[in-house]
């Protein structure tokens, strides 16, 4: 038929599977912090000024996480977009190590809980920030800019239609090879469609990568919240473009290959 | 994930699928997207000049389920109605009718948004601009 959808969910919105499922987290509180990094808490075991890092610097205690932190802050990172992933990586091995339950079998339960608690959490952060694309979902879902249900469309209205065109291209495919006709020239169509959206997402790659340098520019100018707003903005608006162009390549590349 | 029975009667037995002629000065055409998922939707509507009335809808959705099912709804619902009717129409009313859950509210907003924007193609066709018809009608085509 030729509303051809597929009655399963599909894995396009496991994308932001994972940062959603981080805001649901309790310790995740709304509060907006402007750099990511959690104010200075007292130690709970020694009172001294924690530091707001995951262990008290004075007596090496496992510290709660500050309210408002959130996955940059986990790694004592500003809330920019460009990461250096390798130090990213290298500190995510660090931490889980440090943090490893087997560390704590001797502690209180508190820590032993404050433990398990944050293991998990950082393989969540950690798998979010390592991809660019999750990475600035997170933020903006963070910073309320992206919301289930409530995103009016913002594609370009020539991009929607060349979608549908391609989308209706592929229903053909599927029309002529269920019916065994002839496929070679529409095979011809798409893989021709396929390298053109396929060259539209490596543009849209590098917009992304634009507008995520502009980010932190205003990041490290200490940008006001109307300057932040403008740029989440634009950024969801190279995000939702970026989401139909996936689609259709991922979509396009099964249909060849079926 | 669990879709309802109503969800599945539509997607299985989908009404109104097809096309109307965009060209056709009594045809209105919405087309559009869901940025959370990349789907999209087109709803075309033939809507009688002095009555008003819609009186033909047809919908084509790549999509989910319950955008399949939210459309097919939609173009049932508009029949009949005249285009002041069909603007009435809330998202919600689809939600409830097709039992959706939360995480697939947004499709059942895309089918709110293309009612409207095949309503405003349509008055931009027939010269009958108000300025809030005119913001939506850039996301449908003539
Ligand atoms: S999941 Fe995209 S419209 Fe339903
Ligand atoms: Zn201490």
């Amino acid at each position: 038929m030729s509303a051809a959808g597929e009655l399963d969910d599909v894995e396009c919105r496991e994308l932001s599977r994972l940062a959603k499922k981080s805001l649901r987290k309790s310790y995740m509180s709304s509060t907006k912090t402007q750099t990511g990094a959690a104010p200075a808490q007292a130690c709970w075991n020694c009172n001294a000024v924690a530091g707001g890092g995951h262990f008290c610097a004075a007596c090496g205690k496992i510290q709660p996480l500050a309210d408002g932190a959130d996955y940059f802050a986990f790694f004592g990172l500003p809330q920019k977009l460009k990461i250096d992933e390798a130090g990213l990586e290298q500190r995510f091995h660090q931490l889980s190590w440090k943090l490893h339950p087997d560390n704590f079998v001797k502690a209180s339960e508190f820590e032993r809980n404050l433990a398990l608690e944050r293991s998990s959490e950082l393989n969540d952060a950690y798998r979010t920030l390592r991809e660019p694309v999750l990475r600035v979902e997170y933020l903006l879902l963070r910073e309320g800019v992206r919301k289930e249900g409530t995103t009016k469309q913002q594609a370009p209205p020539e991009l929607l239609e060349e979608v549908f065109e391609l989308n209706e291209s592929l229903d053909e495919l599927r029309t002529a090879r269920n019916d065994g006709g002839d496929l070679s020239g529409l095979r011809v169509r798409l893989g021709e469609a396929q390298k053109n959206f396929q060259e539209k997402l490596e543009e849209i790659d590098a917009e992304l990568l634009h507008v995520f340098s502009e980010w932190d520019k205003s990041v490290d100018a200490g940008a006001d919240d109307n300057e932040r707003r403008k740029q989440m903005a634009k950024l969801n608006e190279v995000l939702n473009r970026r989401s139909y162009i996936r689609n259709l390549v991922r979509n396009v590349a099964q249909e060849l290959e079926a | 994930m669990a879709y309802s029975d109503k969800v599945i009667e539509h997607y299985n037995n989908p009404r109104n699928v097809g096309s109307l002629d965009k060209k056709d000065p009594n045809v209105g055409t919405g087309l559009v997207g869901a940025p959370e998922c990349g789907d999209v939707m087109k709803l075309q509507m033939k809507i009688n000049p002095d009555t008003r009335v819609i009186e033909e809808a047809k919908f084509k959705t790549f999509g989910c389920g319950s955008a399949i099912a939210s459309s097919s709804l939609a173009t049932e619902w508009v029949r009949g109605k005249t285009v002041e009717e069909a603007l009435s129409i809330k998202n919600t009313d689809i939600v409830r009718e097709l039992s959706l859950p939360p995480v697939k509210i947004h499709c059942s907003v895309l089918a709110e948004d293309a009612i409207k924007a095949a309503i405003s193609d349509w008055k931009k066709k027939a010269g009958e601009g108000d300025p809030a018809a005119q913001t939506s009608a850039a996301q449908a085509h003539s």
